[in-house]
């Protein structure tokens, strides 16, 4: 099923390393999971030689195993999870991942948006079958999150800032009382939730302020930060691995060399390290230079180098991808990009030599495009 | 340093213990463990693994067949102070040998005195035989309540009849076989805390040194840090262990990380430090008599599992022990603290105080008595919140026997367990230990529950808006983790995990986070303190002298002490040992609020913050250099002048020092007559500004308050005239002396130039030494203008010529900014050039082009700002003088250089005096016709104007108003 897809779902993609992992696990497992918490543990941060399986298991979350620890348990309570963190961290990830593993199910999603209501978090109706036959169960659309519900899985909220505050309200009785009431009805009008029901969220630290969190939703929220990743070698992992997963999914065969994965992991830690100093927000680049962000600036270069190159990635259009995504408020971005790239990558590429002159060359002449 | 280091002697002994054939003979217990192991190694390793394996099996054997008992142990272990209060109270050793320094041993018993932690520190300041760079030395090893040794401390000092032995090396010898090339104190300079740059030393010393080995037991095991691990896998297995478990366990880990140590030079000191200990425990028994069998030697685990020759009672192997160097050594107790003693010795934070809690814990369940000090301070571990603290050891204490020495606790041990328990056949309980996942403790269930509640209540406390089902959840995400992480019982660890996942939301509301709040639950930070008894002579003198202020010196709060002199005169000595501290100890220990001590002031109210519990260390490090805070600060000030690099201004800082805090003449003196001999020797004149500024502050003094200037003073002031003649002519033309130095040497010479003369010295050198002098930066060549015009070699008119010269020639023009600098620098030596300076600057701004005044004015500014602060106002004031008051007046002003009257021959006759002095000596001219006739001037007298001439000026001021003369004739007639 996942060749017809454009993006599988975790539950599809990994279908058969959950089916292995259920078959072997004896733990007790919470309310209705498919996994017990070791098991979880284990399909997200990967197997050890250690852990004693019979085959391996990839790790496919980067980051400190206590967090995937604290988002487990607090899912195995009765307590919704909200993952906060800057863009690109992961946070979403995570959510399906957790949500596969724990219920086969990380489709049941509601976006937040500046347009979201509360009928997308609780229910609508088909209006023309209403008109048909009135209003039954039958004629009421449910949202995801009351799908989940019903059903006893894990229900996902993106972005729950962006959502106004009467919207994020909605959720407070969901996650307190566990049920949702239909006054339309006048008999079975009440949706109970299963035992497995649990809601992972999501939202952007970047957001603070916009639609702030109620004190009373707060509670019923576990807030788990993942921070950015700064470790070099779990960031080149990450980048790896995403990079593959796409070139997979484009069916493009084109080797990344590892000194150009090295190049662009050193210029996003020179930026980082630039960002942090920056006094004004006028001196940073608008981009959180997340770990998602070099993903997409590589997954960009590969695109462009296969449909528009020779079929092998250059430095040079990588630097033409990377000024690409990075620019995006003029002059400040490119301000800053050109001084990055006279201060720091020309110095580096008279030192260093190798595929940076070529880098350099490729971002003086992106620059100079965009300016 | 040329101090031999001490080398094993063999002496023919056939074996390493434990590696050839003893093991061999007594081979039974450990044989099947050791065939297992030796087949996994065949399995997964070669040669090296199955040496490893089996060497570790072949030291926990050799360890437990020794005769001598071996208590294996590991610093802030509460699992090693509960093994040894049960072993201690099962056999009740006569004699226990201790891993600690051998020459810390007097102080232990001063450990009473104290609350802890507190660390015994020995401290050398006089160093003979190490690199003087690494002086002060100083060591301290921390006591802490919940460990073996103050376990066995206790029982040994409170039990009639038990010897204690340290059998360690000397604090000399830690710095002995330290390697030389690198400072001693290195790596603890970041973080001085409240064991200062002191080097550690701690018993049990536990932890891989092996950095892959332990990063491979953190992944492993899935914890975060050391400590946690330890937790998991042997403190809590090991808390309820019976002591064979727990002896073969330690060895075992001992010899693991033996094995795998890479440090070899580490080794090598560890491995001296055995023979050591060993060789001094075989001299105590052989003098001493004592039965093996009643002896305990307590160690680190890792000294537990030794391989060295010297290892057994059994081996004749010898060990030449070095003597120690002539490093006078001093020693003391200082207060510690949790937080000091893990980043001393690299602990995760809050990790000994997490065991100082599991310790009271254990102890409650196990309802076991540890031992403890009569007198200690502080609550007894165990007794949270219960308190019979000091209650407890009183009523102990009242039934006749030691608060320690209570009867062994019935339901451990019978008396037929008694002493030779472990030594009878071995028997293996390693292989148990090792097939099976770590048996933790069952859950406290009600622990959980007080600490879920306490960290909710605590964080509300602290602005988190957390409520009665944050504690709920807490308490079940708890388990949960545990669960998740294979623990039957959460650890501190898992709650804390759980504490922030459950309260920490988007932001920290106030000032602590839930990780530090958790900390502080589980005990936070324990600071302890050394008792007014253990401390030195010379602290208790100060808090004996500071009584009259009425403050409770031992608390760690700031206090604030109000001195009104005026009304209390009895506060002046305290005030005066005050003013000491504050000279010795760090600035926030002392510090005045209002008040200040200069010299001929004294201040009529003072106040103070004084911060004593804070700096206890400090004051009680003082207490090494000597008996009194007198006696210190002499030695100080002594140390000062005397130092190699001690320059003439340092010296008479010292004086300065010394009028100021000792009010003592004589070693003032001393000092003073170092100063002429420092002064005599100098060939800089860096200090020449800081020179002329003390000795005229102290000669000021000395003029205000003694009838005469000190003879030192006068010594000082005839050899600096010379000193600085001599260096005068080299000064002007040296670049590295800058105008500021110059000006201050001319200072010096002028101002101390009549004392000098009246004592011998003569102009003529001053003289000589000005005209030598050719200077050719510009500041300098105008400072020697000043001299030459103070002189009288160089008239007022010459110089303003000089300087109308300078400013018309358009070459010279762009320099002229520096003769300025130089002028105003004169301004010091030749106080009567103020309104000269004053009128070059006006002319100066008046005709220097504008391209040359602007990008000078900033620096005019500047060095004014920097180097002839104090002369501003002066210049100001002449300025103020000259210049017009207002801006009307400005049109009219003719400056007065400008305007200068026309030089009258007549003049002198017009202004022949008048009055009743001129009548005298017109009447008798004879007195001033010798005089002048001696003097060599030549004139003649002139008859004063006769009439309106007599008070010219008072009659012209009564003309002027003639009012109140009227007035006042009207009332008198």
């Amino acid at each position: 099923m996942s060749d017809d897809m454009l993006r599988a779902p975790a539950e599809v993609k990994y279908a058969e390393e959950l089916d292995y992992l259920e078959s072997i696990d004896d733990s007790p497992k919470p309310f209705s999971w498919r996994l017990s918490p070791r098991m979880i543990r284990l399909f997200v941060l990967g197997s050890e030689r250690s852990d004693g399986l019979d085959r391996e298991i990839p790790q496919k979350w980067f980051g400190d195993r206590s967090f995937v620890e604290r988002s487990i348990v607090t899912l195995a309570s009765d307590r919704g999870l909200l993952l906060i963190g800057d863009p690109g961290t992961g946070k979403s990830w995570l959510a399906e991942l957790l949500s596969a593993a724990i219920c086969r199910n990380s489709t049941l999603v509601v976006q937040g948006t500046a347009g979201t209501t509360e009928d997308h978090i609780k229910y609508s109706w088909n209006v023309s079958m209403v008109i048909a036959k009135g209003q039954s169960r039958e004629s009421m659309i449910p949202s995801p999150i009351m799908t989940a519900m019903e059903t006893g899985v894990i229900g996902r909220f993106e972005e729950l800032t962006r959502s106004t505050s009467d919207v994020q309200d909605a959720l407070i009785s969901i996650l307190s009382e566990k049920y949702v009431s239909i006054p339309e009805l006048d008999d079975d009008n009440i949706v109970f939730a299963q035992p497995g029901f649990s809601i992972i969220a999501t939202a952007n630290s970047r957001d603070r302020g916009v639609n702030d969190l109620s004190s009373a939703l707060k509670r019923r929220f576990n807030f788990v930060r993942i921070p950015v990743v700064t470790n070099k070698k779990s960031e080149a992992e990450i980048v790896r691995f995403r990079t593959e997963e796409l070139l997979r999914r484009h069916q493009i065969e084109l080797d990344v060399p590892p000194t150009l994965l090295d190049i662009l992991l050193q210029s996003f830690a020179d930026l980082r390290s630039a960002a942090a100093s920056a006094t004004s927000d006028d001196e940073k680049l608008e981009s959180a230079l997340s770990t998602a962000e070099q993903i997409g600036v590589l997954e960009d270069a590969i695109l462009h180098s296969n449909f528009f190159g020779d079929r092998t990635l250059r430095a040079q259009t990588l630097a033409s991808s990377l000024v690409g995504s990075l620019a995006r408020r003029s002059p400040e971005d490119l301000a800053i990009l050109n001084k990055y790239w006279h201060g720091v990558v020309e110095p580096r590429s008279k030192k260093d030599g190798g595929e940076w002159p070529e880098f350099l060359e490729g971002g003086r002449s992106a620059i100079a495009t965009l300016s | 340093m040329s101090t031999p280091k001490s080398k094993p002697k063999g002496t023919g002994t056939p074996t390493a213990p434990g590696t050839g054939t003893d093991t061999a003979t007594v081979m039974g217990a450990f044989d099947p463990l050791r065939d297992q192991l030796t087949q996994a190694a065949r399995e997964f390793g070669g040669d090296v693994v199955s040496g490893v394996l089996t060497g570790l099996v072949d030291d926990v054997d050799r360890a437990l067949r020794e005769e001598l008992e071996i208590f294996p142990v590991c610093h802030h272990s509460p699992a090693s102070a509960l093994a040894m209060v049960r072993r201690l109270r099962e056999k009740q050793p006569k004699v226990i040998y201790l891993e600690l320094c051998e020459d810390l041993q007097p102080l232990l018993t001063e450990l009473r005195n104290c609350r802890l932690p507190v660390a015994v520190q020995a401290f050398a300041t006089e160093i003979d035989g190490f690199p003087a760079s690494w002086a002060p030395l100083s060591v301290v090893a921390p006591i802490t309540e919940a460990s073996a040794e103050y376990q066995a401390i206790s029982y040994a000092l409170e039990t009639p009849g038990v010897e204690l032995v340290l059998v360690d090396r000397s604090t000399d010898h830690v710095f002995q076989w330290a390697p030389k090339e690198e400072p001693a104190k290195k790596e603890h300079a970041e973080e001085p805390g409240l064991h200062g740059d002191a080097v550690g030393v701690e018993i049990g010393d536990l932890r891989p040194r092996f950095a892959e080995l332990e990063e491979h037991l953190l992944h492993h095991g899935k914890v975060r840090h050391w400590s946690e691990w330890w937790d998991q896998y042997v403190e809590q297995p090991l808390a309820g262990a019976d002591y064979d478990t727990y002896r073969q366990v330690m060895v075992l880990i001992g010899s693991l990380f033996r094995h795998l140590d890479r440090d070899a030079d580490r080794l090598a000191v560890d491995e001296d430090r055995e023979r050591y200990m060993w060789t001094r425990m075989r001299e105590h028994l052989s003098a001493s008599g004592a039965d093996p069998a009643d002896c305990l030697y307590v160690c680190g685990a890792f000294h537990a599992a030794s391989r060295v020759e010297q290892f057994g009672l059994a081996s004749t192997a010898t060990y030449e022990i070095s003597p120690r160097t002539g490093t006078k050594w001093l020693y003391g107790l200082i207060p510690s603290s949790h937080s000091a003693i893990e980043a001393q010795f690299g602990l995760a934070s809050g990790s000994v105080s997490i065991a100082a809690a599991s310790w009271a814990k254990s102890l409650t369940r196990g309802r076991l008595t540890p031992f403890r000090l009569t007198g200690q301070k502080g609550a007894p571990a165990g007794r949270k919140g219960g308190a019979p603290g000091k209650k407890g050891g009183a009523a102990g204490r009242k039934g006749g026997e030691p608060a320690g020495s209570v009867p062994p606790d019935d339901e451990l041990v019978g008396p037929d367990l008694r002493r030779d328990a472990p030594r009878g056949e071995v028997t293996d309980r390693l292989s148990g230990f090792l097939s099976k996942p770590p048996a933790l403790d069952e859950m406290d269930e009600a622990e959980l529950l007080g600490w879920s509640v306490d960290i909710v209540r605590l964080a509300r406390r602290n602005g988190y808006l957390a409520s009665t089902a944050d504690a709920i959840a807490v308490f079940e995400t708890s388990i949960l983790l545990a669960g998740m992480r294979n623990r039957a019982r959460p650890t501190p660890y898992d709650f804390q995990d759980a504490a922030v996942t459950c309260i920490e939301k988007d932001s920290v509301p106030g000032r602590r986070d839930v990780r530090r709040l958790c900390e502080i639950l589980l005990g936070g930070d324990r600071v302890g303190e050394v008792g007014y008894d253990a401390l030195p002579p010379l602290a208790r003198d100060v808090y004996d002298r500071l009584e009259p202020l009425g403050l409770d010196l031992e608390k760690r709060t700031i206090q604030r002490a109000l001195l009104d002199l005026n009304a209390d005169p009895h506060l002046a000595p305290c005030s005066d040992l005050l003013w000491m501290l504050r000279y010795l100890l760090p600035s926030d220990a002392v510090r005045p609020i209002m008040g200040e001590r200069r010299l001929g002031e004294r201040s009529i109210q003072e106040s103070w913050d004084v911060a004593f519990g804070k700096h206890q260390r400090s004051i009680i490090e003082l207490g090494y250099e000597g008996v009194t805070i007198e006696q210190v600060l002499e030695q100080r000030l002594r140390r000062a002048a005397w130092d190699p690099k001690a320059t003439a201004a340092v010296a008479l800082a010292a004086v300065e020092d010394a009028v100021l805090f000792l009010g003592s003449w004589r070693f003032a003196d001393e000092l003073g007559q170092r100063a002429v001999e420092l002064l005599a020797s100098e060939r800089s004149v860096d200090d020449a500004p800081e020179v002329l500024r003390r000795i005229r502050r102290l000669m000021a003094y000395y003029r205000a308050h003694e009838p005469e200037l000190p003879a030192w003073c006068e010594e000082f002031a005839t050899s600096g005239y010379a000193q600085y003649c001599t260096l005068l002519p080299t000064a002007f033309v040296a670049d590295d002396a800058g105008v500021r130095q110059v000006a201050a040497m001319l200072g010096f010479l002028f101002s101390m130039e009549s004392l000098a003369i009246s004592l011998g010295c003569d102009r003529a050198q001053l003289e000589l030494a000005v005209q030598q002098s050719h200077p050719e930066a510009p500041s300098k060549v105008a400072l020697l203008w000043a001299a030459r015009s103070h002189l009288g070699l160089l008239s007022r008119a010459e110089l303003r010529e000089r300087c109308d010269e300078l400013l018309a020639n358009p070459l010279v023009v762009p320099s002229f900014p520096l003769y300025i600098i130089g002028f105003v620098q004169a301004m010091e030596p030749v106080p009567a050039l103020t309104g000269f300076v004053v009128e070059v600057i006006s002319k100066a701004f008046g005709r220097l082009p504008d391209r040359v005044l602007l990008p000078w004015l900033p620096k005019l500014i500047t060095v004014l700002r920097d180097q002839a602060g104090e002369l501003v106002p002066v210049l100001v004031r002449e300025a103020g003088r000259t210049f017009p008051g207002t801006l009307d007046a400005v049109d009219a002003w003719v400056p007065p250089w400008s305007a200068r009257p026309a030089p009258a021959a007549s003049a002198p006759a017009a202004v022949a005096a008048s009055g009743p002095v001129a009548e005298l000596l017109l009447g008798h001219p004879a007195s001033c016709d010798a005089v002048a006739g001696l003097l060599g001037c030549e004139g003649s007298w002139q008859a004063p104007s006769p009439g309106g001439s007599l008070h010219r000026e008072a009659a012209a001021l009564l003309t002027a108003h003639p009012d109140p003369a009227l007035a006042v004739a009207a009332l008198l007639t």
